[in-house]
């Protein structure tokens, strides 16, 4: 009976278009109202203290702020010249380099359909233009841009951290493999492909461009290797590390990039300028803009658009863990998962019907909603059957890249339907050959535990926690 | 006029409350690794400065339609339909409201009389010193400790809901007039491709057009 009302109203209010957030709020409180011993004031301690007792999810404003100055174009095409010049000279090596590219973004800005406006709109053009089918260009685009979900710093894991009070630093560690073991299976398939289709390469460039490119690009990958790296050595919290990396992506954005703010269009090195001269106008522009960037209108709206973002995440986060706490004083997951050791359901025929309730799920729902509401269903079940935590994390985000490229929310769909012109069943098709592919790979995730395992535990080993 | 300031007002207050929050952890890493010592307030205060963003901003969200939901099933029907479902939906998201503030409102109270305070977070001496001791009764701050008190650290509840109450009222009179389809929400997809239009202009200087072909070996 609680169980019913709880989820005819949340699937009520949901569906009658109501925000995510309000729907999980109302449907629990209403629930409590009716059903509980829970007094409104309690609810509305539970609903502050969601917002004011978990320090790991100040981290998700943070990475939503430094991905929010480093998700520009100028940092794209950077990326993109960098992949290029090192892998482009491979056959297929256009299409690697996008992969690469995607990847690089990807991490840095942590969102899907940023990463496929970014680098799609350049290198579909380019690829197409370099005799690649545009079909083709699109598919590999709009899939590798999936992988801003996989590869960490990822908001969807600390969001997965959130609703089930996993370490976010494990799942951190747990995405770096399968991220990188994704775009190396789609680069050898595109590998493949190239060589049946006989797919051009560019020619090699030399040295000295990837060197200079790579300098160029390091402002963009340095944010990545700092995060990561002081994370997995167990220096700073994801908290931590997501702060400075927000300070960082503003000093990048702002005075070595100059793609925003006061310093917009200053060189480094004006034509037949000296190094001392340089360094000089350098130090004393910098100085200035320093007070200046503060009020720059391109950095509020930067700020104010990061804080939309965090705004919308967070909010809804508080009320999926007051639906949370419904749930487990209600006892629903455990009753699921009594019943379901009852049938004698294996632990390998319940992951699949995770993925497949996941996988429609994915259809209609953001990533980060479809986790607050099935992560803390899901998660009790997984632990009775003796699933790892991390590792169903991992599953979890892997079925909501899949979701991105599903008709009809799939938001990479119609990012790339924009940038190409095309409609979206064009995309569609040019997508189904990867999906077939990232499904394989959901296989390979789901029934080999250690692919995503491997990384927290030696770890674990290394700091000798165990 | 002064409507515009107070929106300027509002914006500047939510960036400044996220600001505040990545410069208060930054320092304390800094504090931490540079010179070993740390804020005794810092994490308390940087978690109140989150809820306070969080509260304060819903209702900007909801005026630039950041809140995400699922439209998918109301496109299916006709426009007048879809009017009607809207002003339902407008009204159960006051209800909810009204749930919380009723709610807030109760345990506030009762934070208040009993005269609760935070664990960690202090006033500074000048900030209070200059209040008579009758005013520092009556907002519960206490002169041998001033910690700050838990209904004002967590009175944002309040401020919070009523704005986004009003907001919502101006919603449900929107839609029931006809000049808003409902909770409309700013779209991921379509903001990414702002993206794709900034860099369209610029072609990156590779060139594409001439790669090396056919077989090389």
């Amino acid at each position: 009976m609680t169980t019913a009302t709880l989820f005819i109203l949340l699937f009520g209010g949901l569906l009658l278009g109501m925000p995510i957030a309000l729907a999980l709020g109302l449907s629990s409180i209403t629930t409590i109202l009716i059903f509980s011993d829970d007094s409104m004031a309690s609810v509305a301690l539970k609903m502050f203290e969601a917002l004011s007792e978990h320090y790991t999810l100040l981290a998700i404003p943070f990475f939503i702020l430094s991905s929010a100055f480093l998700s520009t174009g100028g940092v794209a095409k950077r990326l993109i010249r960098f992949a290029i010049d090192m892998v482009g000279h491979i056959r297929g090596g256009l299409a690697m380099a996008s992969v690469m590219a995607c990847m690089l973004f990807a991490a840095v800005s942590g969102s899907s359909p940023a990463t496929v406006a970014a680098i799609g709109t350049i290198v579909i053009v380019g690829m197409v233009k370099a005799g690649y089918p545009k079909e083709f260009a699109a598919g590999v685009i709009t899939t590798s841009g999936t992988l801003g979900i996989l590869i960490p710093p990822s908001i969807v894991m600390l969001v997965y951290a959130a609703a089930t009070e996993v370490s976010a630093a494990r799942m951190f560690m747990a995405g770096f493999i399968p991220g990188l073991m994704m775009g190396l299976l789609l680069m050898v398939a595109i590998y493949i492909v190239a060589r049946v289709k006989g797919l051009p390469s560019q020619p090699f460039p030399g040295f000295r461009p990837i060197i200079r490119s790579g300098a160029s690009a390091s402002g963009g990958i340095m944010l990545i290797v700092v995060v990561l790296g002081s994370i997995y050595g167990g220096i700073a919290s994801p908290t931590e590390a997501a702060a400075v990396s927000a300070i960082y992506a503003f000093l990048v954005s702002v005075f070595f990039y100059r793609d925003m703010g006061p310093l917009k269009e200053q060189p480094w090195r004006k034509a037949g300028e000296s190094i001392g001269a340089m360094l000089l106008r350098n130090g004393w522009i910098m100085t200035w803009a320093l007070p200046r960037s503060v009020n720059h209108p391109e950095v509020r709206k930067t700020v104010l658009d990061g804080a939309r973002v965090s705004i919308m995440l967070l909010f809804i986060i508080a009320n999926a863990m007051l639906f949370a706490h419904v749930l487990t004083t209600e006892r629903i997951p455990h009753q699921i998962a009594e019943s379901i050791v009852a049938w004698g359901l294996e632990p390998w025929m319940f992951l699949i019907v995770v993925n497949i309730l996941l996988l429609i799920a994915g259809n209609f729902m953001e990533p980060s909603a479809i986790l607050l509401i099935m992560a803390p269903i899901l998660f009790p079940i997984a632990m009775k059957l003796g699933i790892d935590p991390i590792h169903l994390g991992i599953i979890m985000v892997v079925n909501m890249e899949i979701g991105m490229l599903t008709p009809p929310v799939g938001l990479n769909l119609f990012v790339t339907a924009g940038i190409t012109g095309e409609s979206m069943g064009w995309v569609i098709r040019s997508v189904l050959p990867w999906m077939l592919l990232l499904l394989f790979f959901l296989m390979l995730i789901t029934y080999i535990p250690q692919i995503s395992l491997f990384l927290p535990e030696y770890f674990d080993q290394l700091h000798g926690y165990r | 006029m002064i409507l515009k300031k107070l929106h300027q007002a509002e914006e500047a207050i939510i960036s400044l409350l996220l600001v505040a929050m990545t410069l208060l952890v930054f320092v304390e890493v800094v504090l931490r690794f540079g010179f070993g010592t740390g804020l005794s307030w810092g994490q308390e205060l940087t978690l109140h400065l989150s809820a306070w963003f969080v509260l304060f901003g819903i209702s900007y969200g909801l005026k630039v339609g950041a809140h995400i939901n699922v439209d998918a099933l109301v496109k299916l029907f006709s426009p007048p339909v879809q009017r009607v479902l809207a002003l339902v939906a407008v009204s159960l998201a006051l209800v909810y409201c009204a749930l919380f503030l009723y709610g807030s409102w109760v345990y506030l109270e009762k934070m208040y009389v009993i005269g609760v305070s935070m664990e960690d977070l202090e006033f500074k001496g000048w900030m209070v010193n200059w209040m008579s001791e009758e005013t520092q009764e009556l907002l519960k701050i206490y002169t041998d400790e001033p910690l700050v008190p838990l209904w004002l650290a967590h009175g944002m509840l309040i401020v919070g809901l009523v704005f986004f109450s009003i907001r919502l009222l101006e919603l449900l009179w929107a839609v029931a007039a006809g000049r808003s389809a409902g909770f409309g929400h700013h779209d991921e997809a379509e903001e990414s491709l702002h993206l794709a239009e900034e860099l369209k202009e610029d072609v990156i200087e590779i060139d594409f057009e001439h790669p090396d072909q056919g077989d090389s070996k």
